[in-house]
């Protein structure tokens, strides 16, 4: 048995330890998913706990069935965001701190620089088609080799490696459309 | 046989975020390198720029304290919150049924907009639907209005799986190809025009919710709900290459929310089944 199944096996049957090292395995991936599918970094984190919560209320209930675990937790956090996505169609959130940068952070200007780029990829991903989004946002944000992608997204791996490369194709231009101007 | 390119991008990927230099991930295919280099530094950039993206320390150690906590206090009742939909409560039923007979229509639609199938509300939503459809003569406008309710029926279809509704599951699921029925008879408007009132009959009813309360339980219903997935898909793909530019744009988000919606539902159904 994997380290990993051993470990959700625990949190199944109840321990609260093991559940625990299931959210600090993957609590910074599912944000970074998170963050790149809405956008905005105070909603990135209260999905992310609300997508941990329903994993805990959901995980008596997961088998292996040949879905791992990543992509049984990433196709939860899919869900939420699509769900709160489309109530946002009707409800728009006010942006409130993208802005500001952390006081006691060791460099300010470092984390000013590394925000903004963050917020341009971000703004730059916003501008691909839906299916390649889900798939960049998964791939590079979460950090998913293909294969965990395709599992996530229940799309096949060639599809996903034609989603990845027009994805990448892109940004590139959308990159480059920046620096000409 | 010469791999695609995008087998190729995604194996230099794969190289190059495993820490080997650009070089050595472009060595293997000199011929498609000058392609591929621009390709896999911005997909480099990307992963880096992405590795910037951190939640707060200070929050996400709070969250964590409050699962701990949760998950020890009561699993059954982590963190639910409970809110008890306006339309259960006494005097909010009493009210919505003076909004049905004094104020009616938009008001009433409206606060039915979000119900689902077994609440209070949900006949109203049913028949606020109704009376646009039959209040709209253009033909684009109602197969833009059927779309907008086929949309409509599968995100129920995946509130009531969650509630773990499976006859209500199946039954949504004919309504949505009903719904695109009608939107691909009202899509064809010569033939509309030519075969009059007949071409505007709804569709037969299909038969997922027989199917499903025959016996066939959860797989009979992942099946069906799969097969009208397909179905749905293929209808809204052969509207769109029909259908006048007007129509295109909604046409073609509703295949990805409908898609989108059966797939959550399939995960929800394969997800509970065993509870």
């Amino acid at each position: 048995m994997s380290i990993e199944k051993d470990v959700v096996s625990r949190a199944i049957k109840g321990d609260g330890e093991a559940f625990a090292q299931l959210y600090r395995d993957y609590f910074d991936k599912i944000y970074r998913y998170v963050y790149l599918r809405c956008g905005n970094r105070a909603e990135a984190e209260d999905l992310t706990q609300e997508v941990f919560v329903k994993a805990l209320e959901a995980i008596g209930s997961y088998r292996w069935r040949n879905l791992p675990f990543a992509s049984w937790l990433f196709r939860i956090a899919h869900n939420h965001v699509i769900d709160q996505l489309r109530k946002q169609g009707k409800v728009e959130r006010v942006e409130l701190e993208d802005n500001i940068v952390v006081a006691d952070e060791p460099n300010p200007a470092l984390v000013a620089e590394e925000r903004f780029e963050v917020e341009e990829l971000r703004d730059k991903i916003k501008k691909l088609s839906p299916a390649q989004r889900e798939v960049i946002s998964l791939r590079f944000g979460a950090g998913f080799s293909t294969a965990e992608v395709s599992e996530a997204l229940g799309k096949n791996t060639g599809t996903v490696k034609a989603l990845q490369y027009n994805g990448i194709v892109a940004l590139r231009k959308l990159m480059l459309g920046d620096s000409a101007q | 046989m010469i791999p695609k390119i995008e087998d190729i991008l995604d194996e230099c990927l794969e190289r190059r975020f495993g820490g080997e230099s650009i070089d050595d991930c472009l060595a293997a295919y000199p011929e498609q390198a000058s392609q591929l280099e621009p390709l896999v530094e911005a997909g480099w950039a990307c992963r880096r720029n992405c590795a910037a993206i951190r939640p707060d320390a200070e929050f996400k150690a709070r969250a964590e304290y409050e699962l701990q906590a949760a998950f020890y206090a009561n699993r059954e009742e982590v963190a639910r919150t409970v809110i008890i939909p306006i339309w259960r409560r006494g005097w909010a039923m009493a009210m919505a049924a003076l909004l049905v007979v004094f104020v009616g229509g938009l008001g009433t639609a409206a606060a039915s907009a979000n119900a689902v199938p077994d609440e209070f509300l949900y006949p109203v939503k049913l028949a606020a639907e109704q009376v646009r459809v039959t209040l709209t003569w253009s033909d684009v406008d109602q197969a833009r209005l059927h779309v907008e309710f086929a949309e409509r029926r599968a995100y129920e279809m995946v509130e009531v799986a969650r509630e773990g509704k499976a006859d209500k599951v199946s039954m949504l699921a004919d309504q949505v190809t009903r719904h695109l029925g009608e939107m691909c008879l009202r899509d064809r408007t010569e033939e509309a025009a030519e075969e009059g009132s007949k071409a505007l009959a709804p569709m037969p009813a299909a038969s997922g919710a027989d199917a499903y309360s025959e016996g066939k339980g959860t797989e009979g219903l992942e099946a069906f709900l799969s097969q009208s997935r397909a179905e749905s898909v293929q209808a809204l793909a052969d509207a769109l290459a029909k259908a006048p530019e007007a129509l295109k744009p909604i046409i073609a988000r509703a295949m990805e929310n409908v898609a989108e919606d059966y797939d959550r539902t399939i995960f929800i159904i394969q997800n509970t089944s065993g509870q």
